[in-house]
C-alpha cells in the first residue's frame, strides 16, 4: 500500500486521460478505475494514497504488456517507483485484470470526470472483489458499501453465485 | 459520525469527494498519527510486560 507521498492533489483526470491514451495506442484493450477510489465513487470520502487501474491486456503474453505500458507512460513523464507509477508524485498501480476483475472492467460504469470519459467498477463488483480478497480492510469496505451505496442486490447475488463467493458475516 | 451524515457525504459528486480526499491527505500529513500510535502501543505493551515480569 502506498503511503503519503509528495503529492498534494490527486491528478485523477490526468490518470484517466493517460489510461484512455493507452487504449488508443492499443497497449491495453480496456480499463476501469478500481480499488479505494472506485469505492469512493459510491461512499463517503476516506483517505487513500494511490489509484488502482485494472486493465484488460492487449498483449496476452506472460507480462500482460506491462513493460510497454511502463515505457509509454515514462515517455509522458511518469516515474516508476516499485510497484507504482507516479504521476505528479501520485502513485498509480496498473493491474492486469483476470477472472472477476476482468468481468468488472467489462461491466464497468461509464463516467465523466472533469470532462474525461472513463470507467469505474460497479458497486456490486467492488463488493464481490472485496469478498474474494477478504482482508480486514476489504471487510470494512463491504460494510461501508452495504451501508452507503445503492446496490443492486440481484446483480450482486448473481456475481457472487457465478464466482462461488459469499459475503462475510459482519 | 452518524450514518445519515455518512450517507449524505456518499451522495456528493465524485469531484467533490476527491477534493475531500485531498483535504484528508493534507490533514494526515500535517498530523501524522499511525506511527505514533504504533510506537505508543509498543511502549504500553513493553511497559505492561515489564510490570508483569517484575511480579
Amino acid at each position: 500500500m502506498a503511503t503519503p507521498g509528495s503529492f498534494s492533489t490527486i491528478p485523477l483526470a490526468d490518470v484517466l486521460r493517460a489510461a484512455n491514451d493507452l487504449v488508443s495506442a492499443r497497449l491495453i484493450e480496456d480499463y476501469a478505475l478500481g480499488g479505494a477510489l472506485a469505492a469512493i465513487y459510491y461512499v463517503e470520502p476516506f483517505t487513500t494514497y494511490d489509484a488502482d487501474i485494472f486493465f484488460i491486456p492487449a498483449d496476452k503474453g506472460l507480462t500482460a504488456g506491462v513493460p510497454a505500458i511502463y515505457k509509454h507512460l515514462q515517455t509522458l513523464g511518469w516515474q516508476a517507483q516499485g510497484e507504482h507509477l507516479l504521476l505528479k508524485g501520485f502513485p498509480v498501480q496498473f493491474l492486469a485484470a483476470q477472472g472477476l476483475t476482468e468481468e468488472a472492467v467489462r461491466e464497468a460504469r461509464r463516467i465523466d470526470y472533469k470532462g474525461v470519459a472513463a470507467k469505474v467498477f460497479r458497486a456490486e463488483y467492488i463488493v464481490a472483489i472485496a469478498a474474494s480478497v477478504g482482508r480486514l480492510k476489504d471487510l470494512a469496505r463491504i460494510e461501508q458499501m452495504l451501508q452507503q451505496a445503492d446496490l443492486d442486490k440481484t446483480l450482486l447475488e448473481k456475481i457472487l453465485r457465478a464466482h462461488n463467493l459469499k459475503l462475510p458475516k459482519l | 459520525m452518524k450514518l445519515e451524515m455518512r450517507r449524505a457525504l456518499a451522495r456528493e459528486s465524485f469531484e467533490e469527494k476527491i477534493r475531500k480526499v485531498e483535504q484528508l491527505i493534507r490533514l494526515a500529513k500535517t498530523f501524522p498519527r499511525s506511527k505514533d500510535k504504533t510506537r505508543l502501543k509498543k511502549q504500553e505493551s513493553d511497559l505492561a510486560h515489564g510490570i508483569r515480569t517484575l511480579d
